[in-house]
Parts: C-alpha cells; structure tokens; sequence
C-alpha cells in the first residue's frame, strides 16, 4: 500500500491518498493519469489491466486501486 | 423534418401527447414507431442503413451471448478467440458502411490529387446521423464483449435504442446500460419534467436562433471570402465560436427537453466548455459523448494493448522512465483525436483539426512534471483566481486556433487567417455591403444583428456562470409563479423567431450533417 501511495504521489502529488475517496468522481485524476498509473502498476507488481477494470470504482481511492491490484495478482 | 419548424413541433406534440393517453406498456412502441416515421420523412432510402446497422449490432449481441453459453464445454480460449472473430467482423461491417458512405469520395480524390489525374467518385447517399448511431451501435456491441451489460433480445426494443428519433441526428451518443432501461420503462405524465422539458427547448433555441443563426451569417461571409474581409479574421473566428456553441449546445438542448418529455434523461453533452482551464478540460465539457467514446472504446483499448504495452517498456529502457510513461499515452492520444479529426469530415482541415488537438493534449501531458517545476520556482499559486482566469482565456485562444481548421474551406485558407487574425485588423469591412444577406446592406441593420448576438451571448455568459457557480435553472425558475412562467415561454416561443435570422438560416443544424 506504501508503495502505491509513492506512486501516486509521483504521479499527481498534493493529494491527501490516504483519505480522498474521490480520486475520479472529483475529477482529480484525468485519463493521463490513470494510465501512468497504470504503467506503474504493470512495472511495480506485475498486472495488468483490461479496459474492464477502468472504472470509477477501482480508481476513486488508493484503498480501491490496492483492492484492484490484489484481485489482479492473485487472479493471475 | 428540421428540428426548427412547425411541422418538427406539431410531430412532437402529438408524439407526447399520445405517449402518456396510451397504456403505459406501449409507449415504447410508441417511441419506435415516431422514431421511424421520424426518420423516414427524412428519406425512405436512407432508413435502409438504420434498419443494416441495428441488425447487425443486434445479431452480434446475441452471438457474442451464445458463445459466453458455450464457455464450459468448448473452453475459455476458443471462446475468447471466436468471440473476438465476431467482434471483429460486426465492427467492420458498421464503420465500413459508414466509411465507404463518408470517406471513399475523399480518398479517391486524394490519391487523384497524388496522381495529378481526376478519379471519378461516386454518387453516395449520406444518410442524417449515420455517425451517431454507427458510434452508439459500435459502443454497445463492445459493451457486451467486455461484459458490462447484457444483450437485448427484443429486435424491437434494441431498434428503438439505435433509432430515438430526438438524438438521432445530432446525438448525444447513448450508452446502453443508462438509456435502455429508460427507454424500455413505463412513464407516468409529470407537470415538472414537462415544464422542464419546454424550458430546455425553449433555451435550447435561444441558442440556436439568437446566437448561432446570426452569428453565422457573418461567419460564413468571412470564411468564405478570406481575403476581402481579411481585416475581420479575429473577429470571424470569435463569431464562429459563439455560432458552433450556440448551433451544437443549442440543439443538444431541444433534442434532451424533448426526451425529457418522454420521460428520458440523456446524457449531459456539454458543461460550459468555454469555461474550461485546458485542451484536456476542454474535452471534457465539449461533446462529452463523443469524447467519453473515444475514452472508453479507442483511447483506453490502445493503451492497455499489448503492443502499447511493450512499446511503452522499450520506451521506460530507452528514455527514462517518465517519458517512457507518458510517451504510449500521448501516441494513444494522439491516435484518438486523429479519429476525431476523421469523425468530424472528410477533408484534411479535419485531419490536421484532430491531430492539432491531439498534439497540445499529448505535448501538455508530457511536459506537466516540467511545467509543476516552473509553478513553484516562479511562486505561481495554481489555485489563486488570477491563474485561473489566465487559464480560461490560454485555452481559450487555444480552442479558437483549432476552429480556423474547423470552419475554414482547407488548410492553406485557415493558414492564411491566422495570419490575418494577428497582422490586420479592419472594424469597418463589418460594414461591408452584401456582408449579412438581410437588411439591404443598411448599416444600421448590420448594427442591430450585432446588437442581438452580443445580447444572446451576454445571456448566455450570465447563466453560463450561475451554472458553474452550481446554481441549478429550478432554483431560478421556482420563484417565479406557475402562470408568469407559462407567459413567459410562450412570449419567448414568439419572440425568438423574429431575433432569429430565420429566413437565411432555414433551421438546419451542422452537427446533423455528421
């Protein structure tokens, strides 16, 4: 989860990850984004995302994205 | 049937009325039946493209359902391979009607222009809104490939989610999983929604009539003669600006308050654009349909590919890893808007119209850890007014550079009114004989059109900012009584047509030639 965090952070710094819930709905992170996280997530822990799971819900808090990147490694 | 005329209104009236006097059961063969008159008193001929496209979307649904069916017993990977088989050849057939309508003209005449010989071209019907419909049916059909809904298996109710009549021709682009279920749903007459609906119509034509229509008088005249109004370039652009909103937003709003009158909530097209701080934001309140389309079904899909993929590995080894991260995006970017471009017409304006789009987003992405750097070395507070107005106005400039491609006949003449937007600058050619086709050229006329579009757009910057605010119109509206409110629309339904400039415009809109 640390690791995630750092990872947002570089991405878009100056959010509160540990709190914020509404990381799509609040349009805090665009499409640019999401896909660097996405890159980092494939490099960090080796998943990968299908169109499928970019949806709000997986992306509205770092909570969410950890929750995603678990189901996504044990699936594979 | 134009959406500004009295037959289009009578049409809507009795589709309303008759919609809620009917058992509520039937309503949606109601809208199906409207929808095909609707679209057939556009053309006979052309209903033969709606009826290919909805079998077609319709078909592959339930096929791509049959094979999921057979997953236990033939297994996961020949399913995944047959289902990208049908896929494939369902998208192919819907976008390659639609490119061989739209684009085949365009191609022969390039590769014309490339030989320095003429090739014939053919005489191809373009049918009213085969771009929308191609894009919702194609979005849907993806939808259940990846699983996020269902197929329909009433032909029926599938052909009413392709053939709406409201946003048939100009959009917006429905997603299935939220318009169906309201399509498909049984509504009860509601004073509210009605009102609602009529105020949307209503505003939707202020718009269109007060602003776009007179705008685009000018507008065309400049365009269309570049260098005898070469002293009005700025101010052409600036007119096109308010025209495209007023045209596109304008009909969005009486295609979404007639649906409101069946009881049916479209999705939100527009959010202020001119409002937006970048390109990026810009996208996001301007066709939003269009753009979420593109998101979901081109900009995501490549990105997330494979190839995308190890390209984007490559990339991280060879520059670093920042650029090796933003660069797959921004050639996915890229990619989008170049169909965007392509979406929008067939002529390289709209290519190099897409591409432009395409590069400011891509090129701001990549740079935004740079540009963060410059933030806080020269102490800018990014969350401070000023900045943000220097925003609006940047992206705004940005926006009315890519409109040149957008309206200007071909690239050399947008080039060449670029050029004349900062080297001239000639009030007095606005009054011009012959330059609005009403009037007789009386100056004092040419003075009241301006008058009236730079009312129409005073109105609309005042409820552009209650909006943005988070005013809601019901909030406004609520304190004024049932009775006057009635008066008041119903004045408005009489007035707007004499602040239009009907006799010029006829009432067409430029997004239904998509």
């Amino acid at each position: 989860m640390e690791q995630l965090i750092e990872i947002l952070e570089d991405i878009h710094p100056g959010v509160d990850y540990e709190t914020c819930t509404t990381l799509i709905d609040d349009e805090i992170l665009d499409s640019f984004a999401i896909l660097s996280i996405v890159s980092e997530l494939e490099e960090e822990f080796g998943v990968s995302l299908t169109p499928v799971d970019i949806v709000p819900d997986n992306f509205n808090s770092a909570k969410a994205l950890w929750k995603m990147v678990q189901r996504l490694q044990n699936e594979e | 049937m134009s959406l500004i005329s009295l037959k289009f209104l009578i049409f809507v009236v009795i589709a309303v009325v008759g919609y809620y006097l009917i058992p509520k059961k039937y309503q949606w063969i109601w809208l199906l039946v409207f929808s095909y008159i609707y679209y057939i008193s556009s053309g006979v001929k052309i209903v033969f493209f709606l009826v290919f496209s909805t079998a077609v979307t319709y078909m592959t649904g339930l096929l791509l359902q049959k094979s999921e069916e057979k997953e236990s017993t033939l297994g996961k990977k020949k399913i995944k391979a047959r289902k990208r088989k049908i896929i494939t050849l369902a998208l192919l057939l819907d976008f390659g009607m639609l490119g061989i309508l739209k684009y085949t003209n365009f191609l022969l005449g390039s590769i014309g222009s490339v030989l320095g010989s003429s090739v014939p071209e053919f005489d191809f019907l373009l049918p009213l809104g085969i771009s929308f419909y191609t894009f919702q049916s194609a979005g849907y059909v993806l939808d259940v490939y990846w699983g996020k809904c269902k197929p329909e298996r009433n032909v029926f109710k599938f052909a009413l989610f392709v053939s709406f009549f409201p946003q048939l021709m100009q959009g917006p682009i429905g997603r299935f999983e939220t318009l169906a279920v309201q399509l498909y749903a049984r509504h009860s007459f509601d004073g509210q929604r009605i009102e609602r609906g009529v105020r949307r119509i209503l505003w939707g034509y202020f718009k269109k009539l007060v602003i776009a229509d007179n705008a685009a008088m000018f507008v065309n005249s400049i365009f269309g003669n570049v260098d005898q109004y070469s002293g009005l370039a700025i101010i052409g652009v600036l007119a096109y600006s308010a025209q495209l909103y007023g045209d596109f937003s304008g009909g969005i709003d009486v295609v979404s308050g007639i649906a409101c009158l069946f009881g049916i909530d479209l999705d939100e097209n527009f959010r202020r654009p001119y409002f937006a701080t970048s390109i990026t934001d810009f996208w996001h309140r301007w066709h939003i349909t269009l753009g979420t389309w593109m998101k979901d079904y081109i900009f995501y899909p490549i990105s997330l590919s494979k190839w995308m993929s190890r390209f984007g590995k490559k990339a991280r080894k060879k520059l670093g890893k920042q650029i090796g991260r933003a660069l797959p995006i921004c050639i996915a970017n890229i990619i989008v808007f170049l169909v965007v471009g392509i979406w929008h017409g067939a002529a390289w304006k709209f290519i190099v119209y897409g591409l432009y789009n395409g590069l400011v987003i891509g090129i701001s992405g990549m740079l935004a850890p740079q540009f963060r750097q410059w933030k806080n070395a020269l102490h800018i507070n990014d969350k401070g007014k000023g900045w943000m107005v220097f925003q609006i106005l940047r992206t705004f400039v940005l926006v009315n550079i890519s409109w040149f491609f957008d309206m200007a006949s071909n690239v050399p003449d947008a080039l060449k009114m670029m050029r004349y937007a900062v080297t001239k600058f000639e009030i007095s050619e606005l009054f011009t004989a012959g330059i609005i086709p009403l009037g007789n050229n009386n100056p004092k006329y040419i003075m009241l059109v301006i008058a009236t579009i730079l009312f129409g757009c005073a109105v609309l910057f005042v409820v552009s900012v209650f909006q943005e605010r988070g005013l809601t119109e019901a909030e406004l509206y609520r304190k004024v009584p049932f009775a006057l409110r009635c008066l008041c629309y119903v004045a408005i339904l009489f007035i707007l047509p004499v602040l239009g400039a009907v006799p010029v415009t006829s009432g067409g809109f430029i997004y239904a030639q998509f």
